[in-house]
């Protein structure tokens, strides 16, 4: 039968592709496949060299379309097809587009398929770029101030980490606090974030301790809790003094209560204001708020006569600078 | 072992359930949608040929002027019409060169000479060898001894003309791939039988050789992957009608019932793991050890019948190919 054998290869590329396409990732799923299997799918469906790269688990897999395995000969091309696999792997097809359908519908199945197999393989235990939660045992060996520094970083080095490396301590949203190398990416702006200093591996208990106060001066970025989701400590130290000095239930400063009371007195106050004191100048925060800048104008004048100062001077500006932080200080307590 | 009765299953331990597949040449069949059991019926539409099957062309075989392709029409059996040679020779030599021998598969009742023949042209242009590949009559149409006899009358002239054809008839070697390595096998026990020709060896892929079609992989593997329990029947039926699976099968037609395996040439028989063969197969390799020959034994894990031809990249594949690459090096360097 071999003789007679139907293949994929010489099949119109296009007819059908995408149920084929569908089968023979589910097929290769259900046999529990290797990477090099799914990389060699991707490669044979197209008719393309096809390589997955994998920065975080140093990885370079790479299949020519006849199905042989080969070293890579440079860098991917610029133009590459290419799907991302997870934060650090992207799977390449050795061409530039335009993408055929087939290529399409290879790249994302392979893509999912690839992402799964190497969680399954090669996991990354406890890795920052992980979606995963990170071991609550060795976290809170990593991160306690008191521990043996040899202790913390062994428990850093299971939590995935180079204990040679600067690490940094993030804390999300709901005080969940992770590690992460610091040569990471910051976290997206979805996940609501204080970032703590880079440093040694041993420093990662004063970095959670800035980041978590970092996160009290994050916002949720909507019209009543304007301003940034994500704070890098390094960027706000003087700000991180202040975080100390608004413990939970702490009566607000004559400052908030007035920005308070000009905030219930328009939707538009709170967001206004943020852009002002985060804009370089007026014309900037115009823009940024979609406004014309004589509205703007209108604006701020209601706003700095509900506030009771003046928004002009640079003084009335940190003032009002300071009472935004002081809110979300209180807000985030 | 292979035995005489018709009943080996039943004597067989229990079997399990089907050997899983290799998951790349799973993924490649499942991505074709799978392969239907050949019955009778299907045959005439399969011979129309089928998608994504692309026979090649003269072009295809020259490979760039690595080779001359002619067909060439000589003496078949008595009594019988021509048989229709292909003959591939190598333009990069003046020294003679081994030659290899091409059985096509099929089943006995589908294919053509050029079926699967590039394989041998990979060899060929890697060891420097003619590649003659023997178009033989189909059954039903040709029932046994017609496919073999063809066979033979193929082989016998290709070695009377290996001056003509510039090998050197001492490294001529049998090869085919399913029904073709069955055929193989079964021109290798008439060479021997008949006194001539002179065989360097046989390399039988995933041979097709026993047509009781009951061994306990044929019961196992059932109708799963390609060539299954059903094509077989369907196959075995077209080549020997009502004798099939009965007291009266020549071991021509069906070399798994050659009692004496002894006075053959080198062998090399591959075959996969996960497909009806697979005990019919390596029990030829075994018998012809216990007969004191010499053979070489693969088999391939997880594949299904023909599964180098379905899933050419998959790795197993590669292997599958290598090793025979490798075993026809040996045999014709030594």
């Amino acid at each position: 039968m071999r003789d007679l054998a139907v293949r994929l290869a010489a099949l119109d590329p296009e007819a059908g592709a995408a149920l084929r396409v569908v089968a023979y990732f589910d097929e290769l799923a259900a046999g529990h496949a290797g990477l090099s299997a799914v990389v060699r799918g991707a490669a044979v469906l197209t008719g393309s060299p096809a390589r997955l790269t994998d920065d975080r688990r140093h990885l370079c897999v790479r299949v020519e379309a006849d199905g042989t395995s080969a070293a890579a000969p440079a860098a991917p091309g610029a133009g590459w097809l290419q799907a991302r696999v997870d934060a650090g792997a992207v799977l390449w097809l050795e061409r530039p587009g335009p993408a055929r359908m087939v290529d399409a519908v290879v790249l994302e199945r392979a893509g999912a398929l690839a992402r799964t197999v190497l969680e399954r393989t090669r996991p990354l235990p406890g890795h920052p770029g992980a979606d995963g939660p990170q071991d609550a045992a060795l976290l809170e060996v990593a991160l306690d101030a008191g521990a043996d520094p040899g202790v913390r970083r062994a428990a850093a080095r299971a939590l995935g980490l180079d204990p040679l490396a600067p690490a940094r301590a993030v804390a999300t949203a709901g005080g969940a606090v992770r590690v992460a190398a610091a040569a990471d990416p910051a976290p997206a702006p979805a996940v609501r974030a204080g970032v703590g200093p880079g440093g040694p591996v041993e420093d990662l208990p004063a970095s959670a301790a800035a980041a978590r106060r970092a996160l009290r001066l994050t916002a949720e970025g909507t019209p009543g809790d304007p301003g940034p989701r994500v704070v890098h400590a390094e960027a706000v130290q003087a700000l991180l003094l202040l975080a100390d000095a608004v413990p939970a239930g702490a009566p607000p400063a004559a400052d908030v209560v007035a920005l308070e009371r000009a905030a219930a007195a328009a939707p538009w106050m709170l967001t206004t204001l943020q852009a002002l004191v985060s804009s370089a100048t007026r014309r900037a925060a115009a823009t940024d708020l979609a406004l014309h800048h004589s509205t703007l104008q209108d604006r701020l004048a209601t706003a700095q006569r509900l506030l009771g100062w003046d928004l002009h001077p640079p003084a009335g500006q940190q003032r009002l600078h300071l009472a935004l932080v002081l809110r979300r200080l209180h807000r985030n307590a | 072992m292979t035995t005489t009765s018709s009943s080996a299953a039943d004597e067989a331990a229990p079997t399990g359930p089907p050997v899983p597949f290799d998951p790349e040449v799973a993924a490649a069949l499942a991505a074709l949608g799978g392969f239907p059991p050949v019955t009778p019926d299907l045959v005439p539409l399969m011979r129309q040929g089928l998608p994504g099957r692309v026979p090649p062309t003269d072009e295809d075989l020259q490979r760039g002027g690595a080779f001359t392709v002619e067909e060439r029409s000589v003496p078949g059996p008595d009594g019988a019409p021509d048989v229709s040679l292909l003959i591939c020779r190598p333009t990069g030599t003046t020294t003679p060169v081994g030659a290899v021998y091409w059985i096509h598969g099929g089943g006995m009742v589908l294919g053509d000479n050029r079926a699967g023949v590039l394989e041998a042209l990979d060899w060929a242009q890697e060891l420097q060898l003619v590649v003659v590949s023997v178009e033989y009559r189909l059954a039903p149409e040709t029932p046994h001894p017609g496919p073999v006899e063809d066979c033979y009358a193929g082989l016998v002239w290709t070695a009377a003309h290996a001056a003509e054809l510039g090998f050197d008839p001492a490294r001529l070697v049998v090869a085919g791939a399913s029904a073709g390595g069955g055929l193989s096998a079964g021109v290798t026990l008439v060479a021997r039988d008949r006194g001539a020709p002179a065989l360097a060896g046989q390399l039988l892929i995933y041979p097709m050789i026993d047509d009781r079609n009951d061994s306990p992989s044929a019961v196992q593997m059932a109708d799963t992957g390609t060539w299954g329990r059903t094509a077989n029947t369907t196959g075995w039926t077209a080549l020997l009608g009502e004798a099939r699976g009965g007291p009266d099968v020549s071991p021509y037609a069906a070399p798994a019932r050659e009692r004496d395996l002894s006075g053959l040439p080198p062998t090399f028989v591959d075959v996969a793991s996960a497909e009806n063969f697979r005990d019919e197969d390596v029990a030829y390799a075994t018998r012809i050890w216990q007969a004191g020959g010499r053979a070489e034994l693969h088999v391939w894990p997880g594949g299904f019948h023909g599964f180098d031809g379905f899933a050419p990249e998959a790795v197993i594949s590669h292997e599958a190919r290598a090793a025979r690459l490798r075993w026809l090096r040996r045999l014709l360097e030594a």
